[in-house]
């Protein structure tokens, strides 16, 4: 029975269809590649063998593709109600912010600490989210031009408050670090402790292991992924949701309060980027910094959004495809000297290759027809 | 029979590519230098493209093998050194203030590991650590001091990034060079609170010309190239950072405040060659050590008796006479 | 003060340039039926092409054309996924906001050995200033328009034509018959598949000048953070102009005279940090939506692919 499941699962059209865009966008890159005189096939070993070549290095990924999951799952969720979330980056920001401040502000043992920070920092960039779906429910104002405003005031809003006094590091252009009770790092402080350091030593492939900041941001995106797949699957609400997503006109004919659905959604929305800010400030940096610009999460977690197809589970593989290329790229070029903007290009190619479904299917119809002959 | 087909061709492509990755491993004899820039990328035209510059040339002269790897995000800089850790290198550079951390930390793990950091300052390095920092006050106060002594308005201007001690440090070395030339003269001072948008930066320089300013000095990136386009169209004078930025506007970038980070870079990786590496130090790079200055360009536009005078200055900043401030409340402190 | 409105108008019009061409290239294409969320990649492309080109041949008018071109390229690979394949638009576009960037950089590093910035043009091989030396030193007009790029004029011109091609003609009929209602054009004999390859590929080329007219005439050299985030504004300007030329040009000059004011008003010592004060443009864009444009369509048929097999 499980062979025919698997068997499924891998002739299911869609998922066919994402890795062909795959493929072509490797192909793509690889024939880039060759125009500018790099072996392409020494290029994808060199990324392969970064991402997947120690455990350290597939750490790496995880923690890399931890926060594009989450913006990913933000942008799939208010995709599915119709609603296009270009503000994920901002609600990162501010998810980011308000987990600093709450983490460093607050002293509480670490069992209550960290939900706190993880609660507030969902709502209150659950509330930034929701200011664009008030905006388009009450006054017509269309999500795109309110989250792209919403992104940069988040930015300087960021900006403003690492100079606090109170707030910024003396001397730097950081805030202080969040207290360690709010930290979801593994062994975080330990590791640099003298007993820690003395025991990691001893067994190098923890050691090795355990160098990347290990921390618990990746269950967080699982979790969410999961409640994800099942409001939008299982409740009511998930059911509305998609009506309103599916068609506003019916939806509001078939007595669905079209306005709610959308605070509703982009609230949502909005907590789940506030998530991936959280986790990557409790389980990575541990402080926000002066922005000199867009850091991108929230514009990478559209590409992960749309190459998972705008599913839950779609965004957890396409985080970790995304993180991959992205972590594993960064080694070309120290190793060859290839430019590692080829990974843009790449996931462009991907992209580019998912939205035209139907070319891939005439692609696969001229296959199939030489497989008869 | 398609479906099966293709998962067949991928999983052979992706074997391919895995033994493919297998066969590379070679063994290298000679010293490995590599570089994390941060998010300005190799080719900023500014301080990582200058550290680039430094490794290039102790390639060429010392016979090291270079590398760098670019970060996109603060995030990255984790990973980044764990790559060139893992690629054998001899010793790491990581190039930015915001390194500072990551280097403390990857030092302490690593501590068979040289590592050493521009514009890094570190509290209690470990041995295999080294922060090199710059008195980017010292060239701004002479850039400042040409400034003071050149401008016939009695107004200069001065364009920061972001509002943050790093730009501090150009902008009141700068404001005291000036007042040490001349005390009447008034100097407008903006920031752009960003290092990309070149059109804000342009428009707030249009803005200190028409308000009187006759030179305007940048410290912002990008936003800086908007600076000396205008003063460009307008043929008013500006005052370049980093490095020479005298190839952007010939006629008008008098001069620059400059950051020799490649020369901090050649001369610690001499060191290391020569197995003098001053491991568990912070080296301080000023106008003593060569390694800030001057465009060697600014004799161009500024009058030969100024430069002599700049020269005095100079030598009166390196022998300590001088001391120049760095802060709003060193330089409220020096003025009196 | 009069001074100071005059250098707030110029800075208006600086600003706005390069975000009304941008906005025009959306307005072209949505009207048409097909979402552009590309714009921003188009620009990069566009900015790069332009200093490219203009630093090579010295020209800045071949400058400027190339770097329309080569908008035109990626609008063609949009309209071929978005028109000949059905492709779901909004995907498409993402994926050209990652491919402009992309091979711009990777382009600019094996033209300029190795560097992603290009190397500077100098005054007399960008744009020119038409109004130039015109006006006296110091005068209401020499802060207004005395020094304004050619590209500032350019830009209002084409306002002014894609509103008569669009209101006007035949060919803008078509236009936005395609973009309301494909099925009852085809029935008419408009051909959809063309109009809107048409449409898509001069969006392209718009949004390519508006690149062009941040890297040709407001500096003069293309590095990776130029565009940042423009393309989005003017994305954003054409649905607060409410997918119309003359909606989008009000919009993006609203937004070019938010950033003048933050320029004038940073100059004095505010207890406002800067940081509050930038936010200003985007927090009035929003107040103004909110408060006096309302809701916004977009034409009928935006976003939805057009496939002749399955009509009714």
């Amino acid at each position: 029975m499980n062979k025919r499941k698997i068997y499924n699962f891998f002739s299911n059209k869609v998922f066919l269809f994402t890795l062909i865009s795959i493929l072509a966008g490797l192909i793509i890159g690889a024939v880039i590649l060759l125009f500018a005189g790099f072996n392409p096939l020494r290029a994808y070993a060199i990324i392969i063998s970064g991402v997947l070549g120690r455990f350290k290095y597939i750490s790496y990924t995880i923690i890399k593709a931890t926060p594009l999951i989450l913006t990913g799952l933000s942008i799939t969720f208010a995709f599915r109600t119709g609603l296009f979330n270009i503000g994920a980056e901002g609600q990162f920001i501010i998810g980011a912010i308000t987990a600093t401040a709450v983490g460093y502000f607050l002293h509480l043992p670490a069992i209550i600490h960290i939900p706190v920070v993880i609660i507030s920092a969902t709502i209150a960039a659950g509330l930034w989210g929701g200011i664009a779906g008030f905006l388009k429910a009450k006054f017509g104002v269309h999500e795109v031009i309110s989250t792209i405003m919403l992104n940069w005031i988040a930015l300087y809003f960021q900006n403003y408050l690492v100079y606090m006094d109170g707030f910024q590091k003396p001397g730097g252009e950081t805030s202080y670090s969040i207290q360690p009770t709010a930290s979801i790092k593994l062994f975080g402080e330990w590791k640099l402790s003298d007993a820690g350091f003395a025991w990691f030593n001893s067994n190098p492939f923890l050691r090795d292991l355990f160098k990347t900041p290990v921390n618990f941001g990746f269950l967080f995106a699982i979790v969410a992924a999961v409640i994800v797949w099942y409001i939008l699957k299982h409740t009511t609400l998930g059911y509305k949701l998609r009506a309103v997503g599916f068609n506003k006109n019916a939806a509001e004919y078939g007595g669905i309060n079209v306005s709610k659905s959308m605070i509703i959604s982009m609230t949502i929305a909005g907590g789940l980027a506030g998530l991936a800010g959280a986790v990557q400030v409790m389980g990575v940096t541990h402080n926000v910094s002066l922005l000199a610009a867009m850091e991108g999460f929230g514009f990478d977690g559209i590409a992960v959004a749309l190459i998972g197809n705008c599913t839950a589970i779609g965004s957890v593989f396409a985080g970790l495809l995304f993180g991959a290329l992205k972590y594993g790229g960064t080694k070309i070029q120290p190793a060859m000297g290839a430019p590692s903007e080829i990974i843009n290009i790449v996931i462009g190619t991907i992209v580019f290759f998912i939205a035209i479904p139907r070319m891939i299917s005439l692609l696969i119809k001229r296959f199939s027809k030489k497989d008869r002959l | 029979m398609l479906r099966k087909r293709t998962i067949l061709f991928i999983s052979v492509l992706v074997i391919v590519l895995v033994i493919a990755g297998c066969g590379q491993a070679k063994k290298e004899t000679k010293i490995k230098v590599a570089m994390v820039t941060d998010v300005g990328g190799v080719n900023d035209q500014s301080f990582n493209q200058s550290a680039w510059e430094g490794l290039q040339r102790a390639e060429k002269e010392l016979g090291v093998k270079i590398s760098y790897v670019e970060s996109n995000q603060d995030a990255d800089y984790k990973p980044n050194m764990e790559t060139l850790f893992d690629a054998g290198n001899d010793l790491i550079w990581g190039i930015g203030f915001k390194m500072a951390e990551t280097l403390g930390e990857v030092a302490k793990l690593n501590p068979e590991q040289k590592y050493a950091g521009i514009d890094c300052f570190f509290e209690n390095p470990t041995p295999n650590l080294v922060g090199i920092l710059f008195k980017e006050q010292e060239p701004s106060f002479l850039v400042g001091y040409i400034a003071g002594k050149m401008t016939k308005a009695k107004k200069v201007g001065f364009v920061g990034g972001m509002d943050f001690f790093v730009i501090h440090k150009f902008h009141y070395g700068f404001m005291a060079g000036v007042k040490y030339a001349n005390p009447e003269c008034k100097i407008l001072a903006q920031y752009a609170d960003s290092f990309t948008d070149a059109a804000k930066g342009k428009a707030i320089a249009n803005q200190m010309y028409k308000n009187g300013a006759d030179i305007v000095f940048h410290a912002a990136g990008g936003v800086g190239d908007g600076v000396i386009e205008a003063a460009k169209e307008q043929n008013k004078f500006a005052i370049g950072v980093d490095r020479d930025q005298n190839d952007l506007a010939p006629a008008n970038v008098i001069t620059s405040a400059m950051k020799r980070v490649d020369n901090a870079m050649f001369n610690l990786t001499e060191d290391l060659v020569k197995g003098e590496y001053p491991g568990g130090t912070n080296v301080v790079y000023g106008l003593k050590e060569g390694a800030v200055g001057i465009a060697p360009t600014s004799d161009k536009h500024v009058p030969q008796d100024i430069l002599d005078e700049v020269d005095k200055v100079k030598e009166m900043i390196i022998s300590g006479e001088l001391v120049v401030p760095s802060s709003l409340e060193d330089y409220k402190k020096w003025m009196k | 003060m009069i001074d100071n409105v005059a250098l707030i108008l110029g800075t208006t019009l600086m600003y706005s340039t390069p975000l009304i061409f941008t906005a025009m290239g959306g307005v072209i294409s949505e009207n048409s039926g097909v979402i552009n969320i590309g714009l921003e990649g188009m620009m990069v492309i566009g900015a790069f092409t332009g200093a490219t080109i203009g630093y090579f041949t010295g020209n800045p008018w071949i400058a400027f054309i190339g770097a329309g071109f080569a908008g035109a390229i990626f609008g063609l690979l949009h309209a071929i996924a978005c028109v000949s394949f059905g492709a779901n638009q909004v995907v498409s576009g993402i994926a050209i906001n990652f491919l402009g960037p992309g091979l711009a950089l990777f382009l600019s590093r094996i033209f300029f050995d190795g560097a992603t910035m290009t190397l500077s043009i100098n005054l007399d091989n960008k744009m020119p200033r038409p109004l130039s030396g015109v006006f006296s030193q110091d005068s209401f007009m020499y802060y207004f328009l005395g020094n304004r790029y050619a590209t500032v004029y350019i830009a209002l011109i084409l306002v002014f034509l894609l509103w008569y091609v669009l209101y006007k003609t035949k060919l803008g009929l078509r236009i936005r018959a395609v973009g309301e209602h494909p099925t009852a054009a085809d029935t008419l004999g408009i051909d959809v598949y063309k109009i809107r390859y048409l449409s898509v590929i001069f969006s392209g080329v718009f949004a390519g000048f508006g690149g062009a007219a941040l890297s040709l005439a407001i500096v003069s050299n293309f590095r990776p953070t130029l565009v940042s985030g423009h393309g989005f504004i003017a994305l954003a300007a054409m649905i607060f102009g409410k997918w119309k030329p003359q909606g989008a040009l009000l919009a993006c000059l609203l937004f070019g005279g938010a950033q003048g004011i933050t320029v004038f008003l940073g100059q004095y010592d505010f207890k406002v940090s800067s940081q509050i004060l930038s936010m200003i443009p985007y927090v009035l864009t929003m107040v103004i939506l909110v408060g006096f444009v309302g809701r916004a369509s977009a034409p009928a048929a935006d976003g939805i692919p057009y496939d002749k097999e399955q009509k009714y």
